[in-house]
Order: structure tokens, then sequence, then C-alpha cells
């Protein structure tokens, strides 16, 4: 399948050479004039760390474990994020979370510890669309760096607590968690935020 | 002026010199480094980028990323020396000087002001005084010696890329040379002298009562010709081909670096600044300020300033508007287009003078 | 003043003829010409000394060099066997030229001129200053036939360059 070329007849001033310089000329002066009049923060370049991208929803960034209201999380621990995950960085491990079983006659699993490591996960968003309970989301923040690979290690708390300044949500922490779930109010499936 | 001379012990003739040189070395210097900011700056604004601007003076002060050239200066300084072992070692010594002189003193003859009498003596704005019987060759000749810190450099540095840009190089400089001489020639038929001061005192005046007199619209073929010569002369894009970094990785100073790399890179920027002076001189009448036929002296060399300045953008707006050319384009526009236009220019100004036209 | 020129240019062409490469052999002979052109500017004669920067060290000399780096000979070649006879001629030859040439300089009218002239104590003449005006019409009226003839001799030198290097004409 062959390309027909069309040959472009340039006419004698533009094969003088001067005048399409000339025309070159004005072009970039325009671009010129047209840059140095922009404020700087309507310019096309995003100067980064003073200013930052609005990333479009779809995108794929740092994971966030969701929760419930009530600060407990969603996530239940099937291992369909780690079966589905390609590059294989996410690591759980799953526990029994047993006072349900008094009030909801239920028993559920949570994990005891979840795990990503940020250095393997290529963000291809699989575990989000593998996660049957909506609990594991990617979200639009990029700016992932660290000085060591240990702190690129996210635990569950790390996951948890990955938008909560963004959303204004109270952070959660393990210390917080551990004492409050014995004397969690048995009758209600709803309470109020821990923090 | 007496007093100052006797103070520090010279003749007042000496002091002037001096100072002279002072301020035109000193100006073109300093000219030729802001400039590389200028080039950086302007060439983003005409990309629309933003060029560097995260340099802070003491860490606080942006200034449109003029504290850039500071740190781009303190960088060159502190680096290593570093000389690398296969080098010709004498040579490669004296080939960023090689550069950096002849660039520099090109700009000796240029007067950047109108002369003027103070206390009964007569001031000359130009570091060597008119009817030095030089003139105008002055600045051809040191074009001519220019091409040796390129050829020194390329070859002292033992390095096949090196050797490449500087070839092309002297190639390109020797034959766009004949072309500025002819350009230049139809200039000294016209005046009939070749002073850069009697030229810019023949474009005093006005023609057809709306234009300046200058040279350009006396000459428009002549202009071109010696206009694109100036762009090779510099070894500026279009005509880069001593360092053509998409080609022959960074051309003659690819085994240059810290301090040397800087007066090679410096050395091609005076050498704009040099060429746009001469553009400035002799085809926008110098320091001559337009339907002002006593102008000031101050007001002169601000107009002076003023083109050597706008031609100097001319050449940043021009790199970043036109692509390198093809070696054997370069060949072609040399030797078969810009050597036949000067040819017919300088003939046909012959026969118009021979006819009493002016 | 006269004597810094005089030294550049004779050590420049000492080392010319002394360097094993030919590069900077090369160099050192645009330095002799450098030494040459400030020779011409001593005898106010900046014409010859622009052109002769122009010329012989801005065109010729790059060109030369050119050929030499194209040609790509970086080392130098050591002789395959010493020639003392050569050298000894070469010596004699040297000695030769320079006797005849010092005597033609010292007999010179304008060496004879300026002794006369230092010897009756007068104020020296100072030379007028040549500029292009002059050289042209030097040139054109005086030496027209010459320079008509080395006109048509470079004419023919170059059609000859011409036709050498184009197989077919």
């Amino acid at each position: 399948m062959g390309v027909i070329v069309k040959k472009v007849e340039l006419t004698w001033l533009d094969r003088s050479y001067v005048w399409p310089v000339f025309k070159g000329m004005a072009i970039t002066f325009r671009h010129f004039l047209k840059q140095i009049t922009t404020p700087t923060s309507k310019r096309f370049t995003i100067q980064y760390p003073d200013m930052k991208k609005a990333m479009p929803p779809g995108y794929r960034g740092l994971h966030e474990l969701k929760r419930f209201e009530d600060g407990a999380i969603k996530c239940v621990a099937c291992f369909m994020c780690q079966e589905a995950c390609p590059a294989r960085c996410i690591s759980i491990e799953a526990e029994e979370f047993s006072e349900l079983n008094f009030t909801q006659g239920f028993e559920e699993k949570r994990p005891s510890s979840f795990k990503i490591d940020m250095l393997r996960c290529i963000f291809c968003g699989m575990c989000e669309e593998a996660c049957p309970k909506d609990a594991i989301w990617l979200r639009n923040e990029y700016e992932l760096a660290a000085y060591d690979r240990l702190s690129l290690n996210f635990g569950k708390w790390d996951l948890i607590n990955t938008y909560a300044t963004v959303d204004g949500k109270a952070r959660l922490a393990q210390s917080q968690e551990s004492p409050a779930t014995p004397s969690r109010p048995t009758n209600s499936g709803h309470q109020a935020d821990p923090a | 002026m007496e007093s100052v001379a006797h103070s520090i012990g010279l003749s007042a003739v000496m002091t002037w010199t001096l100072l002279k040189v002072l301020i035109v070395f000193g100006s073109v210097m300093g000219v030729s480094s802001l400039w590389t900011w200028v080039e950086r700056r302007g060439s983003a604004m005409l990309q629309d980028r933003i060029g560097p601007n995260r340099a802070l003076l003491f860490g606080r002060w942006q200034l449109l990323g003029l504290p850039q050239l500071v740190a781009d200066g303190l960088k060159f300084f502190f680096k290593e020396d570093q000389v690398p072992p296969h080098v010709t070692k004498r040579l490669y010594w004296i080939a960023p000087m090689l550069a950096f002189v002849p660039a520099l003193i090109g700009f000796a003859v240029i007067p950047f002001g109108r002369s003027f009498s103070y206390q009964g003596a007569l001031y000359h704005l130009s570091i060597l005084e008119p009817g030095n019987g030089m003139g105008m060759l002055y600045p051809l000749a040191i074009g001519a010696v220019a091409v040796y810190g390129i050829l020194v450099a390329a070859w002292s540095s033992n390095n096949k890329w090196a050797i490449l840009g500087g070839m092309r190089a002297s190639a390109q400089m020797v034959s766009y040379e004949i072309s500025m001489g002819l350009a230049v020639l139809a200039i000294f038929m016209k005046v009939g002298g070749y002073d850069p001061g009697e030229i810019i005192t023949e474009q005093a005046g006005v023609l057809w009562k709306v234009l300046p007199n200058w040279f350009i619209f006396r000459q428009p073929l002549g202009f071109l010709v010696f206009f694109v010569c100036m762009f090779a002369e510099t070894n500026r894009l279009p005509f880069d081909f001593a360092e053509g970094e998409s080609e022959i990785v960074a051309g003659f100073h690819t085994e240059f670096g810290s301090m040397k790399f800087a007066l090679l890179a410096l050395a091609e920027y005076a050498h704009m600044t040099t060429a746009s002076a001469l553009i400035a001189t002799v085809y926008f009448g110098g320091w001559s300020v337009p339907f002002m036929p006593e102008a000031p002296v101050l007001l002169t060399i601000l107009f002076f300033l003023i083109k050597l300045l706008f031609f100097m953008w001319v050449f940043v707006w021009v790199r970043w508007t036109l692509p390198r050319f093809r070696y054997d384009q370069l060949m072609f526009l040399g030797w078969k287009v810009l050597l036949p236009i000067s040819m017919v220019n300088l003939i046909g100004n012959a026969w118009w003078m021979t006819r009493g036209g002016h | 003043m006269f004597l810094l020129f005089a030294l550049i240019t004779i050590i420049g062409a000492l080392a010319m003829s002394q360097q094993k490469n030919v590069i900077v052999a090369g160099l050192c002979m645009v330095l002799t010409f450098l030494g040459v052109a400030g020779l011409f500017l001593m005898l106010s004669n900046p014409v010859a000394a622009a052109l002769q920067v122009i010329v012989y060290s801005g065109a010729i000399m790059v060109l030369v060099l050119f050929t030499i780096m194209l040609l790509n000979s970086h080392e130098e070649e050591p002789a395959i066997q010493s020639r003392p006879i050569q050298r000894w001629v070469g010596a004699l030859l040297i000695a030769v030229f320079g006797a005849f040439a010092f005597r033609i300089v010292m007999g010179s009218k304008a060496l004879v001129d300026i002794n006369t002239l230092a010897d009756a104590n007068t104020a020296v003449r100072p030379m007028e200053a040549m500029n292009l005006a002059k050289v042209g019409e030097e040139i054109f009226r005086h030496y027209l036939l010459g320079f008509e003839i080395v006109g048509l001799l470079l004419l023919a030198a170059m059609v000859g360059a011409v036709a050498l290097t184009k197989k077919e004409l």
C-alpha cells in the first residue's frame, strides 16, 4: 500500500529562502510576545514545586484504603487484590474480627496487615478493579519519593491515612485503634469517629 | 582628564586609551556573559517555555533568573579542571585563549559614540583612533584569525568529533569570508574610504525624505550577504557546524571542561557582540542617531548600544527559529549563492557609480 | 617593539622548522606570519599588515592546516634513513642564501638613506602611512601590467586545478 506523495510546488518567493525566514521569525516572535505577556500562572509550564498539576479524575496515583464512617476498615481481606496484582506488591495477612460475632451474628475478616511495596507497584489499577468491596482506591496523589526503601513500604495505617489531610479527615493510628476495639459499644453498627 | 592622568603618572592620551580599553572590553565581556542569560530566557520565551529561574540570590531573590548567571560562573570556576589524557597538552591549554582573545579585540576599531572635544582636545570613542590605516580591514583580519581558536581546540583534543567540527568550522569560515569581504568592499567603494568613522559619517542624513541614510536601504543585497556571513563567522545557528550537537556531540569543545569550556562558550558570545557592532556600524549608521545630525554624545552612545543589543537579540532570535543547514547546503549557499550575489552587488555598484549615481 | 616582532617572527620560523608535529609546525608558521604583520605595522604600512593577516594567516594557513587534518597524519613517521649529505647541502644553501640576503638588505637604498640621515643628524622624516587608496593607486596605475599578469596566472592555475580534479570535463 503506497502513499501518494503530493509534491508541493513552491513559489519563487518561497524558494528564495529569505521570505520564509522572515515568516518563521515572525512566528517565533509572536510566540515570544505571547509568552512574555502571559502571567506565570497561565503559561503552559507548571512550575512544579510551586504549582502542581491537578490530575484528571481517572488518574491512578497513590492508593487509599477506604474506611467506613465509623472508622472501620472496608477491606475484608479477601486477597482478590493480592491475586490480581501483576507486580505482586500487595501482601495481606488476615485476621478474625471477632466482636461482630456477637452483635451481628457473623464473623468477619479484616487485614491484620496490608502492605503495598510502592517501589514495585506499577499503578495499573488492577487491585482497584478486583476489589469487591471498593475498599482500595487509586487516587490523584503522585509525589512518591523517599530517602530510603523501607519508607516506601506502606503498611495498613499508612494506606488508610494517605488522603486523610486532603479529605479533611482525622488520621487513624494503630495506637488509637487497639484500645478502642474492646470498648466499642456493642449495640450499634455505627459509632462516632474514634478520634 | 589632565589631573587624573597626572595623578596616576601617565600621559593624558595613555590614560584616555586605557580608560577606553577598560570600558570597551569590560562592557563587551559583560554583555557577552549577560547574553548567555538572554539566550536562555529568550529562547525559552520563543518556544513557550520558562527558562532558568530556580537559582536564587541568597536563597531569596529570583530576579528573572539572573542569578543563574552567577551560579553558572561559580560552577565553572570551582569545577575540577580535568585535562583528558589523550590531548596535546600545550595546545589544549592555549586553545580557549586563542578563541577568546580575537573575539574580544575585534571590537577595538569600532567607534561607539560621536567624537567630542573637551578643553580643546578631541576625544574619539573607539580604542583605535580613526585614521589608523587599518579601518575596517582590522575586524576582517581579526575574524580571519578567530578560526584558529576553534581549529586548535579541535585538533588538540584529539577526538574525532572535535576534529570533524574544527574542519567544518574552518572550511565554513574560509568560504564565507570571501563573500563578506566583497560585500564590505562595495561599502568601501561607496564611502571612498574604509575607516569606520568615515562609514558612519557617510550614513548621516536622510534618504528619500523618510528613511535614515543607512546602507541597509542603499545596499540591501550587500546587507543580506554580510548578515548571513556574520552568522557563519560567529558559528551561530543556522551555521553552527563547529559544534552541531546532534551530529558530532559538541564539536570542537567536546573535550573541554570547567573554565576552559566557559571561555570557549564566552568567545562565541563575544564574537556575537563584535559581529553585531560591525553590522550596526556598517549598515545601520553606527552611533548616528536618525534625523538628528547634531545629537549629544551620550545619546549617540545610547543609540549605538540599542543597535548593538538589537542585533545581538536578532542572533538569538534567528538561532531559535532556523534549523541547522546540511553541510552541502552550507557550501552551496556560500559559494553558489552568496558569492555571486556579492559580486553582482559589487559590480552593480561600481557600474552605478561610474554612471554618476550615489 | 621591533625587537619583539622580529623575535616572534624568528622564533616562530625556527620552531616551525624544528617541530616534529605537522600541525604544530603550521601553527608556528601562523605565528611567524603574525610577527611579519607586526613588522609591517612598524613600517607604518597597516594595509599590508591587515592583508598579511587576512590572506596568509587567515586563509592560506587555514587551508593548509585543513588539508593536513584531512590527511589525518597525527604521528610523525620516523625517517627511514638519515641523509647527512642533504643536511650539509641544505645548511650550505641556507648560509649562501642568508649571506646574499644580508648583503642585499644592507645595500638597499632605504637603509643607506636612513644611515646618511642619521649621520647628517637631521630629523628622520616620518614615513607616510600607507592606506588602501594608495595601494589601489599603485597597483592600478604603476603596476597594472604585473597585476594583470598575476591575475591571469592565478586564473590559469585555478583552471588547471579544476581540470586536474574533475574526471570528466
